[in-house]
């Protein structure tokens, strides 16, 4: 039996906005495939986790003021994340976790957060603390050369993130990395950093196969063929969501 | 000048209530445009008593009103639920004569969260209670720990009565605003049946807000609600005013001070927000005779927990706007050991929220295990919900999608079976109306 081991960080901080649901849509699209999924959970306090011995790491958004706390923990483990984006483990990153993986934060009274400086990018914050990012969101990113897909989420965020080298996605619908911004998140072949809530995953079953696809590939070698799953309601909830949103565009 | 938008505030209400409208926030809201501080024009010689929180608001602030009534009190009250500076205007102004004097014996309001230290600034308050804080609509009211600065911030220079939530981390600390006031009671709710010993929904305020360490709860009620301790500052140990025990859910009683009260509801959140309204009972020397009436007559009906036979067949709704609004709900759907069916409509209008990843913290686990035999979804957001079942492990098959409410109530009564009916905000009334009119 083939199995993916999952690492979720912080899983008791950073759970504000549902991220959870996207380990949640993993899980159920490999075990509706006979894939064994595996979960370790860890937090502030726990035994030191090593990060090449996962699959997929998956981190999600927090309360401001908890990001802070965080970012001293996770920059203990610097040079073994590091060592595992070079090595090829899948990492998911969604908002404040994204935001964290860059160089630093710039909190709106100033104050810096160090980020672990993994990725070029870096975020500061709108100084008008009622001024977010708020609203649904659609990209249109290309996982494979040529294969365009549509992405749908939920941004909620004030930090505006720059020097995005290689973004996520294009905006068709909502802000992305700044207010007005025609570029959303940051994207490697195994790192999809991004701002997407919804949780992203539920409604994007393509991308959600693109990782499973991705580590099963890495992990065995081989090309996998993933079995097709059942997505009625994911498919005409995207429908349904693409006219709602892309005719207000 | 006040005196003349009176008598033009008056007249617009006639004109309503010719036109068979309630105004819940229109007079309030020509009212402010008039005057700005208008609030400030209204002279009472009575207790204000206000209720907030993220949940419960309406159903406590209607029972600490029935209360008052039948104590045999004048009682001016928002019922309809209009909590916004707009809505206590309106309220005010159809009670008031032209020159602004109210007469009651009592003033209730539920108050919006964001709202308490803007109208409480300028106008009179002698008792608030605070409820509980949860995560709600995220996008529209930002993280809760920004509300309750705001609210703790108010807190510091009021001196009137204070009753909280001691069984919620995010509302004792209000206890702690102002040093010097010492009219604080906590009121707290004994462990009950089916309480745990870690937190199996979402919820929030898990370290110390005075020192940061992380809290320890000896048992979990619902979400963060439940006995907890700082180990380290040993917040949270304070005196109980009011505390109910031996709480019964299936015969729908509860003890304090070994007075057994009999309620409508089963429902653990419902027994906090009674030892709420029983402590400001006590604070104004209501007889114990009275209140123990009140509580058992008092239902609300209008789709919080709200009981009804349509064809026959028992039907349950309940308001859900928020995650621990949902998990309690699907709590009592799961203790009720008899096979139900769901209807879940979910809306994404304004005041809703755009954002639904909301959902995804509602606990949907084991519901096939609990005997929900059929999941219909309904709402602007039903194919959004109808995913987060189908995840959570529910046999798709058994999720019906269906967006016309009309259609999805006419799904739902094909079967016999017990049916629970759980709407968010926008999304209740008119889920309510169609049940009705098919009743």
């Amino acid at each position: 039996m083939q199995e993916l081991k999952i690492l979720y960080l912080y899983p008791d901080i950073l759970e504000l906005y549902g991220d959870y649901g996207n380990i949640q849509v993993l899980q159920y699209r490999m075990e509706k495939r006979g894939i064994k999924c595996i979960i370790d959970k860890y937090s502030i306090g726990d035994e030191q986790p090593n990060f090449l011995e996962y699959d997929i790491v998956f981190a999600g958004g927090g309360a401001d003021n908890e990001q802070s706390i965080l970012a001293e923990d996770l920059v203990k483990y610097k040079e073994n994340i590091k060592e595992a984006v070079q090595n090829g483990v899948f990492f998911l990153l969604i908002c404040g976790a994204y935001q964290l993986f860059g160089k630093y934060y710039k909190g709106v009274e100033g104050n810096i957060i160090e980020g672990l400086d993994i990725f070029p990018y870096y975020t500061e914050a709108i100084t008008d603390r009622k001024k977010r990012c708020i609203g649904n969101i659609v990209l249109e990113v290309e996982l494979e050369s040529n294969k365009k897909t549509k992405v749908i989420g939920f941004e909620n965020h004030g930090g505006q993130t720059y020097n995005s080298l290689s973004p996520f996605g294009k905006v068709l619908y909502g802000n992305g990395n700044k207010f007005g911004d025609d570029k959303e998140g940051f994207f490697l072949g195994n790192v999809i950093a991004t701002y997407l809530h919804g949780p992203l995953l539920s409604k994007n079953p393509e991308l959600s196969d693109y990782i499973i696809k991705y580590c099963l590939d890495r992990k065995y070698n081989q090309n996998t063929e993933l079995k097709q799953l059942e997505d009625t309601f994911e498919q005409q909830c995207r429908t349904q969501l693409l006219e709602k949103f892309l005719k207000k565009a | 000048m006040n005196y003349i938008y009176m008598i033009i505030l008056k007249f617009i209400n006639i004109l309503l209530k010719l036109a068979g409208k309630q105004g819940g926030n229109v007079l309030g809201k020509i009212a402010k445009k008039l005057n700005p501080n208008f609030l400030k024009f209204f002279k009472i010689d009575c207790p204000v008593i206000a209720v907030t929180a993220t949940n419960g608001k309406t159903s406590t602030n209607n029972c600490i009103a029935y209360t008052l009534e039948m104590a045999g009190y004048k009682v001016i009250s928002n019922k309809q639920g209009n909590n916004m500076e707009t809505g206590i205007i309106s309220t005010l102004l159809k009670n008031s004569t032209i020159t602004g004097k109210i007469k009651a014996d009592y003033i209730t309001f539920e108050v919006d969260e964001s709202y308490v230290p803007k109208i409480f600034k300028i106008f009179r308050l002698d008792t608030l209670v605070v409820l509980n804080f949860f995560r709600d609509q995220l996008d529209r009211n930002g993280e809760v720990e920004t509300l309750i600065l705001k609210i703790n911030e108010f807190l510091k220079t009021y001196t009137g009565n204070l009753v909280l939530n001691n069984d919620d981390p995010n509302v004792a600390r209000l206890g702690q605003a102002n040093p010097q006031n010492k009219n604080i009671y906590y009121y707290s709710v004994d462990k009950y049946q089916y309480a745990t010993k870690t937190m199996t929904d979402a919820g929030e305020g898990k370290f110390c807000p005075f020192c940061k360490t992380r809290l320890e709860y000896e048992y979990y009620q619902y979400s963060h609600i439940g006995k907890f301790k700082c180990p380290k500052c040993d917040y949270g140990n304070n005196e109980i005013y009011k505390k109910a025990e031996n709480v019964d859910l299936k015969n729908k009683t509860f003890e304090i001070e070994g007075i057994k009260y009999n309620i409508n509801e089963n429902s653990i959140y419902t027994i906090y927000n009674y030892v709420a309204v029983q402590s400001i009972m006590s604070i104004y020397n209501i007889e114990t005779e009275i209140v123990l009436k009140a509580f058992s007559q008092f239902a609300l009906n209008n789709g919080r927990l709200e009981k009804i036979q349509i064809k026959g067949i028992p039907t349950t709704i309940n308001l859900a706007k928020n995650p621990t609004g949902a998990n309690v709900s699907l709590r009592l759907l799961k203790e009720d050991e008899e096979e139900k069916e769901l209807l879940f409509v979910l809306n994404d209008n304004i005041a809703d929220g755009f954002d639904v990843s909301w959902i995804w913290d509602i606990n949907f686990d084991k519901l096939s295990e609990n005997k929900v035999t059929r999941i219909i979804t309904a709402g602007t957001r039903y194919y959004d919900i109808a995913i987060r079942i189908k995840t959570s492990g529910f046999d798709p098959n058994k999720i019906i999608p269906c967006p016309d409410l009309e259609k999805a109530v006419k799904e739902l009564y094909k079967t016999t079976t017990k049916k629970y009916v759980i709407a968010n905000y926008t999304a209740l009334q008119p889920i309510r109306k169609e049940l009705l009119k098919y009743k």
